[in-house]
């Protein structure tokens, strides 16, 4: 195979990486065999595409870039609170400096525009969070057309007892491929609340590497993805836990039809010293056809003496007698399904503090699933 | 209204209803009663359409139709409730929307209009307070996290909601304490018309202090071996079921 994404993608010795692309090299190999040549640095968007990130709540306070590249144009800083500072070098770099409460969430948007042909764009992201409470949105969309990559790097530090919460929703068209890696560090008494929604895509993988380095330091991941076609995404979730009483909760879903490919890995390591370590994992699949395949992987690693730790990881259908349930009462089954989809994924995003995007999330929930006939109001609850 | 012959079902390649007989009239209450095996929850999952019972002999009419050949939510819409013994969690999924989206689906197959917002609420509410249940119950998952009898007042609900006419009570009495009992019996009784026929099935004897059938019917190994009126609950209760295997035995003799 042509190795230059598998280098670029993959971290440690030949076997790491070819252990952490075992469910996803086919995908990545017919990648690397696409000449991507760089993205152009467009100013402005169709219409359509940024009505998808238009939000009236984050209005003046949302940074978009397009392949990669800051948008002035689409860009809307008017209204970024004090505590925020930006700053993005050669357009490229960004970094986002916050102090202090800030309930308004800030909004980072990353749009794909294809070219002529295949094309791909990179950017990296510092989020810096020194004191106080901060929400921030990530929204990755894109056009179809001509076959892209995107790569987003960032880092993510939180101080001590600052707490983040941060909402990722990326929505791709199936042409439009992604590489994310994320390497967060939560200080003593600091809080990382990470939702992750993932629907559609050629093949998004993401990196999410997560250090509780200082004591106290809390993660909690929520997530879920919803593929169909032949799409397919990768999730690599690494989490160790490095200082004494940290805690880490995930819990993330998935659904795959058709002939869509889904991968969960979940590894968590607790080093030795880390006492008192909380470490919890769950993840719950559903696969909604004969062709789709969905792997899961929960991996525990721990060196510590007392530690309370739980995962359990399952593959499954739709639950019949629940089906039958609803049908007996009168509810068609087509609607039946995606209710039961719908709130099977709703469970990874109840815990999204930020109203609006709860709702916005319900309501691409509902318009992604597989047989939807119902409006967002469905899963509410 | 309902009129069932002679049907066999199997499940899992093994014989569980041998032949099983039973007219339902409008207005009527009919109590199944029978130990543990005879076959009483497959009868009512038969009757509502689950599926993974293969009918290999006899017939279901209901009003003139042959019940077996619709899908479980047309049956719903021509009227038939099931209220399970075990009703399903399901997380995520709020019962008001739930409740709205199958109450219209509903009404849409019978050709009426659909309800909005504001009028099913009403009606909602109206049903509610006529059953003493608190509304807290509608904003959340459908039995996510109910106890046993919340799960059963749900069920009642909504067949109060949904204003059936015929409906099967699977065992609503079992895990429940003599007051939510009573209150299933008073949802029941509530709803006792000249147009809708039930059929409770039962384990005790005790519901039918509540809510006073019509006819009784024993059922054993797959089929219906005695019917009478209220007073062979009475008799099921003093004697036991081994009594009805001792008739059995001294008539066949």
């Amino acid at each position: 195979m042509n190795a230059a994404l598998l280098d670029e993608f993959g971290v440690g010795d030949a076997r790491e990486r070819d252990e952490s692309w075992r469910y996803s090299k086919t995908a990545l190999r017919a990648l690397s065999q696409q000449d991507f040549t760089r993205a152009e640095a467009l100013s402005t968007l169709d219409a359509p595409l940024a009505a998808r990130f238009d939000w009236p709540q984050t209005r003046g306070r949302r940074l978009v870039f397009i392949n990669g590249s800051y948008s002035e144009t689409h860009s809307d800083v008017g209204r970024i609170a004090a505590g925020v500072s930006v700053r993005h070098e050669d357009g490229q770099r960004l970094q986002l400096t916050l102090t202090g409460d800030s309930a308004e969430p800030v909004h980072l948007v990353y749009a794909s525009v294809p070219g002529a042909a295949a094309t791909r764009w990179q950017a990296s992201a510092d989020l810096d969070l020194r004191a106080g409470r901060a929400n921030v949105i990530e929204q990755f969309v894109g056009a179809a057309g001509a076959d892209m990559l995107g790569v987003l790097h960032s880092r993510i530090t939180i101080a001590p007892g600052a707490e983040l919460h941060l909402t990722t929703l990326s929505d791709l068209p199936d042409s439009v491929s992604q590489y994310r890696r994320v390497n967060t560090t939560v200080a003593h008494g600091g809080v990382c609340r990470f939702t992750d929604a993932i629907f559609g895509g050629r093949l998004q993988r993401a990196d999410l590497n997560i250090g509780l380095d200082g004591e106290g330091a809390r993660f909690e991941s929520r997530g879920a993805f919803v593929l169909r076609g032949r799409q397919h995404a990768d999730t690599h979730l690494d989490i160790r836990h490095a200082a004494r009483d940290t805690i880490c909760d995930v819990l993330w879903r998935g659904v795959a039809d058709q002939r869509a490919r889904g991968v969960f890995h979940g590894a968590i390591t607790v080093a030795a010293g880390a006492d008192g370590a909380d470490a919890r994992l769950s993840n719950k699949n559903l696969l909604l056809s004969a062709q789709a395949e969905i792997d899961t992987q929960p991996v525990l690693e721990i060196y510590a003496d007392e530690v309370k730790a739980a995962h359990g990881a399952t593959v499954g259908q739709l639950d019949e007698t629940a089906l039958f349930y609803l049908r007996s009462r009168g509810v068609p089954v087509d609607m039946a399904r995606s209710l039961l989809i719908a709130g099977f994924c709703r469970e990874a995003f109840a815990g999204v503090a930020d109203g609006d995007v709860r709702v916005r999330l319900d309501a691409l929930l509902a318009e992604r699933l597989p047989h939807s006939q119902f409006d967002q109001e469905g899963v509410a609850g | 209204m309902l009129k069932i012959e002679n049907l066999h079902v199997r499940v899992a390649g093994k014989e569980i209803l041998k032949g099983l007989t039973l007219d339902v009239g409008a207005g009527e209450v009919h109590a199944i009663m029978g130990p543990n095996g005879a076959g009483k929850s497959t009868l009512g999952n038969v009757l509502a359409g689950r599926e993974g019972y293969e009918i290999t002999q006899g017939s279901v009419t209901y009003n003139g139709r042959n019940l077996l050949e619709l899908e479980p939510e047309q049956r719903a819409a021509e009227g038939v409730f099931l209220a399970f013994q075990y009703p399903v969690e399901i997380p995520g999924v709020n019962n008001t929307y739930f409740l709205k989206a199958a109450m219209n689906a509903q009404r849409k197959h019978r050709g009426e209009t659909e309800l909005d917002s504001m009028q099913f609420l009403k009606l909602v509410r109206e049903k509610l307070r006529v059953l003493h249940i608190s509304d807290d119950l509608m904003n959340r998952a459908v039995n996510a996290g109910f106890s046993g009898g919340e799960k059963k007042r749900n069920e009642i609900f909504q067949m109060a909601l949904l204003e059936p006419r015929l409906a099967i009570l699977d065992e609503t009495d079992s895990g429940l304490d003599i007051d939510a009992m009573k209150m299933v019996a008073d949802g029941v009784n509530a709803m006792r018309s000249a147009e809708r026929g039930f059929v409770v099935i039962t384990h005790y004897q005790r519901l039918l202090d509540y809510i006073v059938p019509d006819f009784v019917h024993v059922m054993v190994d797959g089929r219906i071996v005695e019917s009478g009126d209220k007073s062979l609950a009475l008799k099921l209760e003093e004697h036991g079921y081994a009594w009805i295997a001792e008739r059995r035995l001294a008539g066949a003799a």
